[in-house]
């Protein structure tokens, strides 16, 4: 009897303090993905990689606009848009409260602006997308006029370059399958 | 039948949760007050995969013990105050679920419980299945989670019984900035993404992705005579054999990269024997 109790004592309480006082997770628990908007590059990386479709893009090009959408409610907090994320723009935080009462408070959504195109006006990518790829070439080393040259390729839309591709005679080689012929 | 649309067109397909009764906001109000002492759940699978159900086992056990606030579970849907529902009411337990609904005394508080109750998880766009609990009954209270952690269950049973107040609203981003801001730009973008590659390789896309940053955060305020001790410092204080291995390893293989020789020397600082150039590299 009094070994039992002194094993009781010693254990002391195992039950957590929770609702009265906050609870320590571990670091890497995975609570609801907080998406940084200013990071965010609306490539949709994160809709591609997520499961359960809870996250959403949809592009409107009537209004230049890319919708980000998270449903809570779908999410099985699995970190797969974390890990695709190229800029770190969404992570899953420590945040595990998220019982609500209105299932519209389980929603979250972003609005990203769409870049034209240089040639027919079109809305045809996300501009913060376009302005990465930019960035990203410059650090590799591409500089100047080139990159003048890369800016203005990227900012057609692909239908536009097709177009121009065509009707620029220089590329164009009636004769390549004759010459390797020959 | 209760629930579903008489068979036209393509109006049968869409879900009619069960009407409310019109007072039943007072009645809710008034168990909710009446209950301060105890609620009794009953818990309804509706066909989940078990995971939820062994969350709000763990949320009954010691460790959280519900208990101590009174919330038990019960065996039978007329003992329950609060109904509890998992799973993604798949076709054949929607009949189920709606018997222990109707089952239940009034004025009940409905709970859904997990990504599936919430809106069907990843089994929202299955053929057998409703997807989610507030297509059939009425829902007073969303805990997500896949499953929801003993913790999070414990709160919110706390939301559904008034005591906490939720924390979670509707947001909606709008991004000021135009231009995302580029990352370790001090390194050149070869080396950088041959860092951030070989690390994911060697401990797998989020702890690689974190290594990678870590040491690249350290190699930018380096110069080339301090590498070595600061990154020996960087090692020693985070003290992990595995993080040691796959940063030397990260190391060497930048010094290849950089001066198209192995052989750098590693933390412990001895040499890294060179590799033999055969003919065809």
């Amino acid at each position: 009897m009094f070994k039992l109790l002194k094993t009781v004592i010693k254990t002391g309480e195992a039950t957590k303090k929770y609702p009265f006082a906050p609870l320590e997770v571990c670091e890497d628990f995975r609570g609801k993905p907080e998406l940084d908007a200013e990071q965010c590059l609306s490539c949709g990386a994160c809709t591609r990689a997520c499961p359960a479709n809870a996250l959403i893009m949809e592009t409107d090009v009537k209004t230049g606009t890319r919708r980000w959408e998270l449903s809570m409610a779908r999410c099985i907090y699995c970190g797969r848009c974390e890990e695709v994320c190229p800029t770190k723009a969404i992570t899953l935080s420590q945040n595990f409260e998220l019982a609500v009462t209105r299932k519209e408070d389980l929603y979250e959504e972003a609005v990203f602006s769409l870049a034209d195109c240089c040639q027919c006006g079109r809305p045809f990518v996300a501009r913060k997308l376009l302005e990465y790829v930019l960035d990203t070439l410059a650090q590799s080393g591409v500089t100047g006029e080139q990159l003048k040259l890369r800016r203005q390729q990227l900012e057609t839309c692909p239908e536009c370059r097709r177009s121009n591709n065509m009707l620029d005679s220089e590329n164009i080689s009636h004769l390549r399958y004759l010459e390797e012929e020959l | 039948m209760k629930g579903i649309k008489q068979l036209v067109g393509t109006a049968h397909t869409q879900t009619v949760p069960v009407a409310q009764a019109p007072n039943s906001q007072q009645l809710k109000d008034a168990l909710i007050k009446q209950i301060r002492r105890s609620a009794y759940v009953y818990r309804v699978d509706c066909g989940g995969c078990n995971g939820c159900e062994i969350e709000i086992f763990a949320a009954t056990t010691p460790v959280f013990d519900t208990e101590r606030f009174g919330i038990k579970v019960v065996a039978s849907p007329r003992h329950a105050d609060i109904l509890l529902f998992t799973g993604a009411v798949t076709r054949a337990m929607r009949a189920p679920a709606l018997r222990a609904y109707e089952a239940a005394p009034d004025p009940k508080i409905v709970v859904s419980y997990g990504a599936c109750g919430c809106d069907g998880g990843i089994f929202h766009d299955l053929y057998c299945v409703w997807g989610g609990t507030d297509k059939i009954v009425p829902v007073d209270v969303y805990i997500p989670g896949c499953p929801p952690t003993p913790a999070a269950t414990i709160y919110g049973f706390a939301v559904a019984l008034g005591l906490l107040d939720q924390k979670l609203h509707a947001k909606t981003h709008q991004p000021e900035v135009q231009k995302a801001s580029l990352k370790h730009t001090g390194i050149p973008l070869d080396i950088k993404v041959m860092i951030e590659r070989q690390a994911r390789l060697l401990a797998g896309y989020v702890q690689g992705q974190r290594i990678a940053d870590e040491v690249m955060d350290v190699l930018a305020t380096c110069s080339a005579d301090n590498v070595d001790s600061k990154i020996a410092a960087y090692l020693t204080k985070k003290d992990d054999p595995r993080l040691t291995e796959i940063v030397n390893i990260l190391l060497s293989q930048t010094m290849e990269a950089l001066t198209g020789l192995s052989g750098c020397s590693n933390s412990t600082g001895e040499k890294v024997k060179p590799r033999e150039v055969t003919a065809d590299e």
